[in-house]
């Protein structure tokens, strides 16, 4: 069985005052279907910006990332944004809802742009299920800020997403709105078979990875 | 994109538009206002248009007219046409009416239309008492006025009037006459009895005699054949020219076309200074939803698509607002029916027209574009990465060959656009050609301001640092403010110069070079009686009194005229009919010869003719070249041997056409003269005409007094249609404050902890406006002194003059509005609440 993922010596270079600084280096490592991962290491050591290559929003300096087969840093964006519609999910920090949309409408969006029959009736079934079934019709401003993260939790897994990709997914809430979402999303990724790579600084939430990775200064220091 | 796609995407635009449509008031109210104009432009041309061609045959007076010009029709020809159809027979002829009282009589010059019973064949007279009208043809010497006359002779019913010597009773006022195709719109009106016209000493070229014949198609037989009919009837009477319902109105129609053109050029100029603003309010609404899209971006929607949903957005608002702008215009066309059914008894309505509507959308879709792409590109700059980092810089407009090139191809379609429908394509051209020189210069006056204001902070107070920092910065509405309120400002004070100085050109040709009376229709047997009376009135009077017989151009070196020039030019006037001719032995001072030489009296038998420069240009006519005139029935041919330069605009006597005394003194002619009296007071107009009766007066400052009352009402109209793109500007800039909100809000916050007073702020505002507005009127006032200058001196051939009051009246009007607009719309960031901002809600 080929991997999910896969990431091959991979370089990301920013050129600031015609100095280049080396934000990852020869990064090298696979992810395997239904694997859990978690993301560690200090800040601006380079663990968002790998979030970001894999979610093809960045695109490498050199080396490959496959994504079932596929070279992502060889497609145009067009395509990658067809990959990411269809396959990977992505959670922020600062959950990111679109403020003049509904909870029902944010989790309907991507549904309704991969053509979902009945997106709503299926946005509501999610939500119901990440306990949000009284605030389908609240915007954002009127949820609070666990409710925003579950909401765009829900958005991020409604196209059933084979990868999760989470940055600091609980960084923005309190211990037990974390305990809440943790369980949430770890509940959700085993029920659906998908996989997580989720940066983090909480070792709590990281230990319930199966793996850890642990990046220094753009490099992998440890994989296990 | 799929349908599908499509219709998911149209379902965002329209959500996204109902929830966030208060952010873009200020493109909605700018769209608005400058559709509206276009709209209600092409609602009232079109009802115009509509109305007359509907009314062709109204305006005419009949199914085809037989012009006889100044003589009666051949009756044998006439009674065959009368076999087949109705006739209906009129003459009309300019005169003097006077009233009969013991005391302080008055008189008025006008023009008189002897109908007979038949009249009107087509359409309405609006006339009362019931039965006046009928009256005419039953009672001998009676007659029906305009209103004006009535109301300025201060008539009543059954008083007794003088036309020439004959007394005629009044029986009754008229308001409107239906066929006013080609006659008098400005001028004072009568109707009398065709019977009557026998009791009058009518001369014809002083009392510009005209004869008609009003056809009427009765009976079923096709109407084609019974035009044939009549063509053959009259193919070989040369005196005769038919005229068609299609050619009527055609001065109506030419006033229209004009005025019409002039408010498109004015109504575009309203949108593209709107597009400014839409560019600016577009980006500010994009970088409010920054995090919006980079979140569409990270959920694996492409720019492409989100950029489809804005301009679905655009297409959506300018959907609905053609339609509430077109709809809105036929508000006003009640109103205009007011003023023209008075003016010209002409009656309009509304009807809808999809071509409108199309031009109205299309006109507005095409600005929207051009103005809108660099703005919606401006999302590829999002990235759906920055969702990660919580750093979102603010959007700038994003131009590439691509972009630059389709804007370029659009704004060429819309120029094409209003060329094309324009009677006067190159004008247009020129005009767009000054718009967007004038806005690329006040894009450069706007840098060069912030340019040499960057590195001056030194030794000013707080408030001008303040003032000039704000000016400065990258986000500085500073170049929209100069571009359109520059661009409005120019074009007002343009047609303000344009107004105040051919208004006061008018006025000033009155006393200074213009005589008192014109007086028409002197015999050739009165004209030394005519010199001895006005002599012994005033010793001192100036008179000018020359010879005038009536002559039609019938050919030009041997080929029909019309060869030579289009109905549209502006010297068609000359053989459209004929025209009166004068001879005089010496060239007229004013009259300076251009080319060619005065008579050649070694030829006396020989017509020569003097032309005026202007109009041999427009024919292409040279020295040389040989006119046919018909004067008197008779043909002959004569050779142009001089152009003149001749100044219509001075009120003297001017003629299109001299021709050499040798020759013409046998004809038999009239007078025509122009007297300047120094004691006018003497002078009794009543009095005179009791002793020529067939004579007719026109008071100089009476014609000029009407004319330029009617160009003061021309100009009010275009000055307040103008105005309509300085409120356009102040929109836009009032829309740039507030898409500044934000930033004004946390400045001023700074600014309250700092201390600073409100008083200090709103200096550093007014500061601030003061700079920039007196760059705007050092250029708006260069740009529009060459413009109005050009205008005046090219176009009109008149003196230009810096005209300082009209000057200061735009620029403290236009300046207070502005200055109260800005404060008005700062005032509510004055006042920011500190915990909100310092917890960032």
């Amino acid at each position: 069985m080929s991997k999910l993922l896969k990431l091959s010596n991979v370089n990301l270079n920013y050129t600031i005052d015609s100095k280049s600084i080396n934000i990852l280096k020869n990064i090298s490592f696979d992810v395997d279907y239904k694997e859990t991962i978690s993301v560690v290491g200090e800040s601006g050591s380079g663990k968002t910006s790998l979030i970001m290559l894999i979610g093809g929003l960045e695109k490498v300096s050199s080396g490959n990332i496959f994504f079932r087969d596929s070279e992502l840093s060889k497609m145009n964006e067009d395509e990658i944004s067809e990959i990411r519609r269809k396959n990977i999910g992505i959670v922020f920090q600062s959950f990111y809802l679109i403020p003049n949309y509904t909870a029902l409408e944010n989790v309907s969006l991507s549904l309704e742009i991969n053509k979902f029959d009945n997106p709503k009736s299926k946005a509501k079934e999610i939500l119901d299920r990440f306990g949000l079934s009284n605030r389908f019709n609240n915007f954002p401003s009127q949820l609070s800020g666990g409710e925003q993260q579950r909401v765009a939790i829900a958005r991020s897994v409604a196209m059933k997403p084979e990868i999760i990709l989470a940055d600091e997914p609980t960084g923005n809430l309190d211990s037990e709105n974390t305990h809440k979402i943790s369980n949430l999303l770890f509940n959700y990724i085993e029920d659906e078979n998908a996989s997580l790579i989720m940066v983090t600084h909480d070792n709590n939430l990281a230990n319930l990875t199966k793996r850890k990775i642990t990046i220094k200064d753009g490099v992998i220091s440890e994989n296990k | 994109m799929k349908i599908n796609d499509l219709s998911l995407y149209s379902r965002y635009a329209f959500r996204d538009l109902t929830r966030s449509y208060s952010k873009i008031l200020s493109i909605i109210i700018t769209l608005l206002i400058s559709l509206f104009i276009l709209s209600a432009i092409l609602t009232i041309e079109d009802s115009l248009e509509n109305e007359l061609n509907e009314n062709s045959k109204v305006l005419l007076g009949g199914d085809l007219e037989i012009d006889y010009n100044n003589k009666e029709g051949d009756r044998s020809l006439i009674n065959q046409v009368e076999s087949f159809s109705t006739v209906s027979q009129m003459v009309e002829f300019s005169t003097m009416i006077s009233t009969t009282k013991n005391k302080n009589n008055k008189t008025s010059f006008t023009r008189i239309k002897a109908v007979d019973q038949n009249y009107p064949l087509y359409g309405e007279v609006i006339y009362e008492p019931i039965g006046s009208l009928e009256n005419l043809n039953k009672i001998d010497n009676t007659i029906i006025v305009n209103e004006n006359i009535f109301k300025n002779l201060e008539l009543k019913i059954n008083d007794i009037v003088k036309v020439q010597n004959k007394e005629f009773k009044v029986i009754g006022t008229v308001k409107v006459l239906p066929d006013i195709g080609g006659a008098f719109v400005f001028g004072d009106f009568a109707l009398t009895g065709k019977k009557t016209l026998d009791n009058l000493e009518l001369n014809t070229l002083g009392s510009f005699l005209n004869y008609e014949y009003k056809i009427r198609f009765d009976g079923d037989e096709n109407k084609d054949n019974k035009i044939n009919k009549i063509v053959n009837i009259f193919k070989n009477d040369s005196k005769v020219k038919i005229r068609y319902p299609e050619n009527s109105a055609g001065g109506i129609k030419r006033i229209i076309d004009n005025f019409s053109q002039f408010l498109s050029l004015v109504s575009i100029s309203a949108m593209l200074i709107a597009g400014i603003g839409i560019a600016n309010t577009l980006l500010s609404f994009i970088n409010q939803k920054n995090s919006s899209i980079a979140v569409q971006k990270s959920i694996g929607i492409n720019s492409v698509n989100i950029k489809t949903i804005y301009y679905l957005q655009l297409f959506i608002i300018l959907f609905f607002i053609s339609l509430i702008a077109y709809g809105l215009s036929f508000l006003l066309v009640p109103i205009v029916d007011k003023y023209i059914s008075d003016g010209f008894g002409l009656n309009i309505e509304a009807s809808f027209s999809l071509t409108n509507l199309s031009i109205v959308f299309l006109v507005g879709l095409l600005v929207i574009i051009i103005f809108s792409i660099p703005t919606v590109n401006s999302i590829d700059q999002i990235k759906a990465s920055s969702l990660f980092r919580n750093v979102f810089q603010s959007l700038q407009f994003k131009y590439s060959k691509k972009s630059i090139i389709l804007s370029l191809f659009l704004l060429a379609i819309l120029i094409i656009l209003f060329a094309y429908r324009s009677s006067l394509p190159y004008y247009s051209l020129i005009y767009f050609a000054s718009f967007f020189v004038c806005l690329a210069m006040f894009f450069y006056v706007s840098r060069l301001i912030i340019l040499l204001l960057r590195n001056n902070l030194t030794n000013l107070g707080i408030s001008s640092k303040i003032a000039v920092k704000n000016i400065t910065q990258s986000k500085s509405i500073t170049p929209i403010t100069v571009m359109s309120l520059g661009l409005g400002m120019t074009l007002l004070l343009t047609l303000a110069f344009v107004g105040s100085n051919f208004k006061r050109e008018i006025a000033k040709s009155i006393p200074d070079i213009a005589p008192d009376y014109f007086f028409l229709g002197i015999q050739n047997n009165q004209k030394d009686l005519f010199q001895k009376v006005i002599n012994e009135t005033d010793e001192d009077a100036v008179i000018e009194i020359v010879p005038i017989v009536s002559a039609g151009i019938v050919k030009i070196n041997g080929i029909d005229p019309n060869t030579y020039i289009s109905n549209s030019n502006d010297s068609y006037w000359v053989i459209m009919n004929d025209r009166r001719v004068s001879w005089v032995d010496t060239i007229p001072k004013d009259n300076p010869i251009l080319e060619g030489s005065w008579w050649d009296t070694s030829q006396p038998n020989k017509l020569q003719i003097s032309l005026d420069s202007k109009v041999a240009k427009d024919f292409g006519v040279n020295i040389g070249d040989k006119f046919t005139l018909r004067i008197y029935g008779r043909e002959i041919e004569g050779e142009v041997v001089n152009l003149r330069l001749v100044n219509y605009q001075d009120l003297s006597i001017n003629f299109a056409m001299l021709l050499n005394p040798q020759f013409a003194k046998n004809i038999p002619h009239e007078y025509l003269s122009t007297i300047k009296f120094k004691k006018a007071d003497n002078f009794n107009e009543v009095n005179f005409l009791d002793q020529f009766p067939s004579v007719s007066i026109i008071k100089i400052s009476d014609y000029l007094s009407k004319v330029t009352d009617v160009l003061n009402k021309v100009f009010i109209a275009v000055s307040i249609i103008s105005a309509v793109t300085v409120i356009i500007g102040l929109v836009v800039i009032s829309s740039a404050i507030i898409v500044q909100g934000k930033i004004k809000t946390f400045q001023n916050l700074i600014f309250k902890i700092l201390g600073f007073s409100k008083k200090e702020i709103i200096i550093s505002s007014i500061i601030e406006f003061i700079i920039s507005f007196l760059s705007i009127i050092l250029f708006s006032t260069v740009f529009s002194v060459i413009a109005s200058k050009f205008i005046i001196e090219n176009i009109f051939q008149l003196n230009w003059l810096f005209e300082f009051e009209i000057f200061l009246y735009v620029i403290i009007g236009v300046g207070l509005t502005t200055l109260a607009l800005i404060i008005l719309t700062n005032l509510k960031y004055l006042s920011p609440k500190v915990y909100p901002l310092v917890r960032n809600e």
